[in-house]
């Protein structure tokens, strides 16, 4: 089953999105190859929902992270062999032949570009394809235990082809005979064609390796540890925001004793920011990608649901407290349809007045939590809510994000607090105004 | 000075609208002159704060209202004349010498368009001399026109100058030879061009008032009177929203014994419709027009500041607690200034935490209430603030909006009573969407 993120997740969360500054995949996407560009964008679609196929993943990652090699080949000469290799397709040996014949025609009447442009794109892919060897068996050689196990197959098959032993030889432009040359372009270009294309599948999946760990390597990224799904937990430490650059990381830890977290923390103090760099690292973890933090371990969850910026620039109001509502009955029915999720309400119930949020949330969270299947963070400027819950339920968390006051300036340390916050800062903010003392 | 208003207000209000939405302007924007829809935009921009000129506006608007008037112009005359008098370049002034044989070429293989649209001008303005001359001489007898004189008078007096005596002697509707368009040219774009401009601002005017005062008509709205300003008083009678189809009135007083309107009722209840009803008439009456209400009389405000859809400016780092802060103390600058302003806060201090807003919405309100030459309305669920503030202030006067409960399905009346009331409806509607019973549901069946 496919790992669930509905589109307002995914915009909270910022992930996806090539042009869009700041998403987690501008992060990423640092791949040389138009292919390996593809493979990240499925896999960014794709979350995975087994823990050993994550594990085995990132594991990977972490191989080409240690090894630190460089795309093994030039990126133009790629191109050319790319399009060289994929030109080619179902056409019969007569007809290649033919095609072989009309470019010896056209060069004995001077005009070279065709049969030029033959020229760079077989020596090309002979030359490259020598180097990929190289490469590649130096992989296996050098390592036994690479990580990499059925991606190999395509290397395998394409090396070890019989018809193809001429290729490891040493080649020289000019030196083969054009019957030689029609044979071998036949070759790799049609017989050939399907693995050849499952081979630069494998060349894509190394540029991708090699781009993520570099990501990796460059923000000290760390690789999660995927656990089973009865396992009930994910604990992450020193949890950072991956668009940020200074960012400050939190601890947090949920499972089945405590598996819901009441933030609250005045407005500025970062409570949206961690939410949202805890539920990235949940998503990264999910794709076997690298997280901004300092170490992960986490059950495989079957999805996401976050309510961080529902659009708040509509008339207030009743529509948009409507619109909160259907959303959190929305993740209800999710939360009571038995799938592990982790859910991240980020101020519930804004849109309405303090006391009808004060109600609302409350009984919400309560309900909510009863479902230790479940991850949740629930954040409010409603700290009266806090105390209630602390009484009524047991396997709640409570922090918080300190403000504090250097004069009349509110700083913030972004490091979470056990406890629920006592920084009221309303009255003081009006004080500070000065607005009584104007009014008269 | 003029009406002290700003962009929040505005928008609150939906005095102006978003582009291409139905706005307060574009109720009354049936204006047939595009010079006339202009002036009306003018009008919204800069209302009044002059108890005179307001009454005198309205009761001009009102003169019309009676007379049934009709614009006695048309807009393609106006369209003529604008684009003739933009051309304010001397060098295409109409000269006797350039009567030349290749103009009476050029005009028979009809390529001259400059001169046609200088002689279309020309024709379009004489038309209005003529028709106006003959209103303003009808009009002047009428001794119900007395409002309107000072205007009639100024435009009587620009068209019955010696020097428009040439633009008497054409008949409109005739023919203008090249000569009669060589005098008259020099009349309307040199020597008089401003009297001509101030003809067209009355014009203008005038097609704006008509048109308001059709519109008065048509949706039954009262004018507002303008009462001493001294009374600090506001007397309402059926005030409805102008907007809405099936609207229903409300009747409110607001006097220094009562200046602080405490409004509670639950989300749906209509707080905030009220609230705008309130605000809409009382700009409009600044402006001399016609209000959405059976009777109106109130005394003239410096200004008004409306706070009802606050949005969280976030871009400017500022919190949904801390845009609240600022707005109040904007409008406390102008109390201190001794202002005499209409305030209007609708679910004052929600971006915070239940103590916080009950705290500052006690200590704010009790502070307006001893402005007693302002006047205040406040909304909030926060009833306990209401309890503590009854017995201090004698001047805060407690309405509420009522929601009848029939068979779980909230129902409501829009009618205002006094009284505070508990009405909240946020678990009603949790409720209503079984929110609660999913997740226990989903946990019995485990």
């Amino acid at each position: 089953m496919a790992f669930i993120a509905d589109n307002q997740t995914l915009e909270d969360l910022n992930i996806r999105g090539r042009y869009k500054s700041n998403s987690l995949y501008s992060i990423f996407n640092r791949t040389k190859t138009n292919g390996g560009g593809q493979l990240l964008d499925h896999m960014f679609q794709h979350p995975l929902t087994d823990e050993k196929e994550i594990n085995r993943r990132s594991a990977i990652f972490q191989y080409f992270q240690e090894k630190a090699w460089e795309f093994p080949v030039d990126m133009d000469e790629f191109g050319i062999m790319e399009n060289y290799l994929l030109s080619g397709g179902g056409q019969s040996w007569a007809s290649n032949a033919l095609q072989v014949a009309r470019r010896r025609g056209l060069k004995a009447m001077g005009l070279m570009q065709e049969y030029n442009l033959f020229n760079t794109g077989f020596y090309t892919a002979i030359r490259l394809l020598k180097d990929w060897h190289i490469f590649f068996t130096r992989l296996q050689k050098e390592d036994a235990h690479h990580p990499l196990g059925k991606e190999m197959e395509a290397f395998q098959k394409v090396y070890s082809h019989q018809k193809l032993s001429w290729l490891l030889q040493p080649v020289t432009e000019g030196r083969l005979s054009g019957w030689q040359v029609a044979g071998y372009d036949h070759l790799l270009r049609n017989v050939l064609h399907d693995d050849m294309k499952a081979l630069l599948q494998l060349m894509y999946f190394i540029d991708l390796c090699i781009a993520v760990s570099d990501v990796a390597r460059d923000k000290k990224f760390v690789y999660a540890e995927a656990l089973p799904r009865p396992q009930r937990v994910i604990d992450i430490k020193d949890c950072r925001h991956p668009g940020l650059d200074k960012a400050i990381g939190n601890d947090l830890l949920l499972d089945q004793n405590s598996n819901m977290l009441f933030l609250t923390g005045a407005n500025m103090a970062g409570k949206s920011t961690f939410m949202k760099s805890f539920g990235v690292a949940v998503y990264m973890a999910h794709m076997g990608f690298p997280v901004a933090a300092a170490s992960m371990r986490f059950s495989v969850k079957d999805g996401i649901y976050s309510s961080i910026n529902v659009p708040d620039n509509l008339d207030m109001g009743l529509s948009h407290f409507y619109a909160e509502v259907l959303r959190v009955k929305n993740v209800a029915e999710e939360v009571a349809s038995k799938k592990d999720l982790l859910v991240i309400f980020d101020e519930l119930f804004k849109g309405t007045n303090v006391k009808d949020a004060y109600d609302a949330t409350l009984a919400v969270s309560e309900a909510f939590s009863a479902y230790r299947n479940c991850a949740f963070i629930i954040s409010t400027h409603i700290i009266e809510v806090g105390t209630v819950l602390m009484e009524k339920c047991n396997n709640l968390q409570f922090s918080y994000l300190p403000t504090i006051m250097d004069g009349q300036a509110p700083r913030y340390t972004y490091r979470m607090q056990q406890g629920i916050t006592s920084d009221r800062h309303g009255m003081m903010i009006i004080e500070n105004e000065k607005i009584l003392d104007i009014i008269g | 000075m003029s009406f002290i208003t700003d962009k929040q207000t505005l928008d609150d209000l939906n005095i102006f609208g978003k582009r291409g939405k139905q706005s307060i302007y574009s109720i009354f924007n049936r204006t047939c002159s595009r010079g006339g829809a202009e002036q009306l935009e003018q009008m919204f921009r800069f209302p009044l704060s002059d108890t005179d000129a307001i009454n005198r506006r309205s009761s001009i608007i009102r003169y019309f209202q009676q007379r049934k008037q009709v614009f006695p112009f048309k807009n393609d005359q106006f369209e003529a004349i604008e684009q003739y008098l933009s051309n304010t370049d001397g060098r295409s002034q109409l000269t006797h010498e350039s009567n030349t044989l290749e103009r009476k070429f050029k005009t028979l293989i009809g390529s001259d368009t400059e001169y046609k649209l200088l002689a279309k001008g020309v024709a379009s303005l004489v038309e209005i001399v003529h028709g106006l001359k003959k209103l303003t001489t009808e009009w002047l007898q009428d001794a119900s026109a007395a409002p309107y004189i000072a205007d009639l008078r100024i435009m009587q007096q620009i068209i019955s100058s010696e020097a428009w005596k040439p633009v008497h002697e054409k008949k409109p509707g005739s023919r203008l030879s090249f000569e009669d368009n060589t005098v008259l040219d020099k009349i309307f774009r040199y020597l008089e061009i401003d009297h001509v401009r101030t003809l067209l601002y009355h014009l203008y005017t005038m097609d704006v008032y008509i048109s308001v005062a059709q519109v008065a008509t048509e949706r039954k709205f009262v004018f507002p009177e303008a009462i001493d300003r001294e009374l600090h008083s506001i007397h309402l009678e059926n005030v409805y929203h102008p907007q809405l189809e099936k609207a229903i009135g409300n009747t409110l007083s607001i006097t220094p014994d009562s200046n602080v309107v405490f409004l509670t009722g639950a989300n749906m209840a209509g707080k905030s419709t009220f609230m705008k009803s309130l605000g809409i008439a009382l700009f409009l009456a600044h402006m001399g027009f016609p209000v959405a209400a059976d009777r109106m009389r109130f005394s003239v405000r410096d200004g008004m500041f409306t706070t009802i859809n606050l949005s969280d400016n976030l871009n400017m780092g500022y919190s949904h607690f801390y845009a609240e802060v600022l707005r109040v103390k904007k409008v406390a600058e102008h109390l201190n200034a001794n202002h005499n302003i209409f305030v209007i806060f609708d679910e004052l201090f929600r971006g915070t935490n239940v103590k916080d807003a009950y705290e500052a919405t006690v200590a704010i309100t009790a502070a307006f209430a001893r402005k007693t030459h302002c006047m205040f309305i406040v909304s909030t669920h926060i009833m306990e603030a209401g309890d503590t503030l009854k017995p201090q202030y004698g001047n805060i006067n407690f309405v509420y909006l009522p929601t009848r409960m029939e068979q779980h399905k909230p129902v409501y009346t829009y009618r205002l009573e006094k009284g505070i009331t508990e009405d909240r409806h946020g678990m009603v509607i949790i409720n209503n969407e079984g929110i609660i019973d999913i997740l226990k549901q989903g946990l019995n069946n485990n």
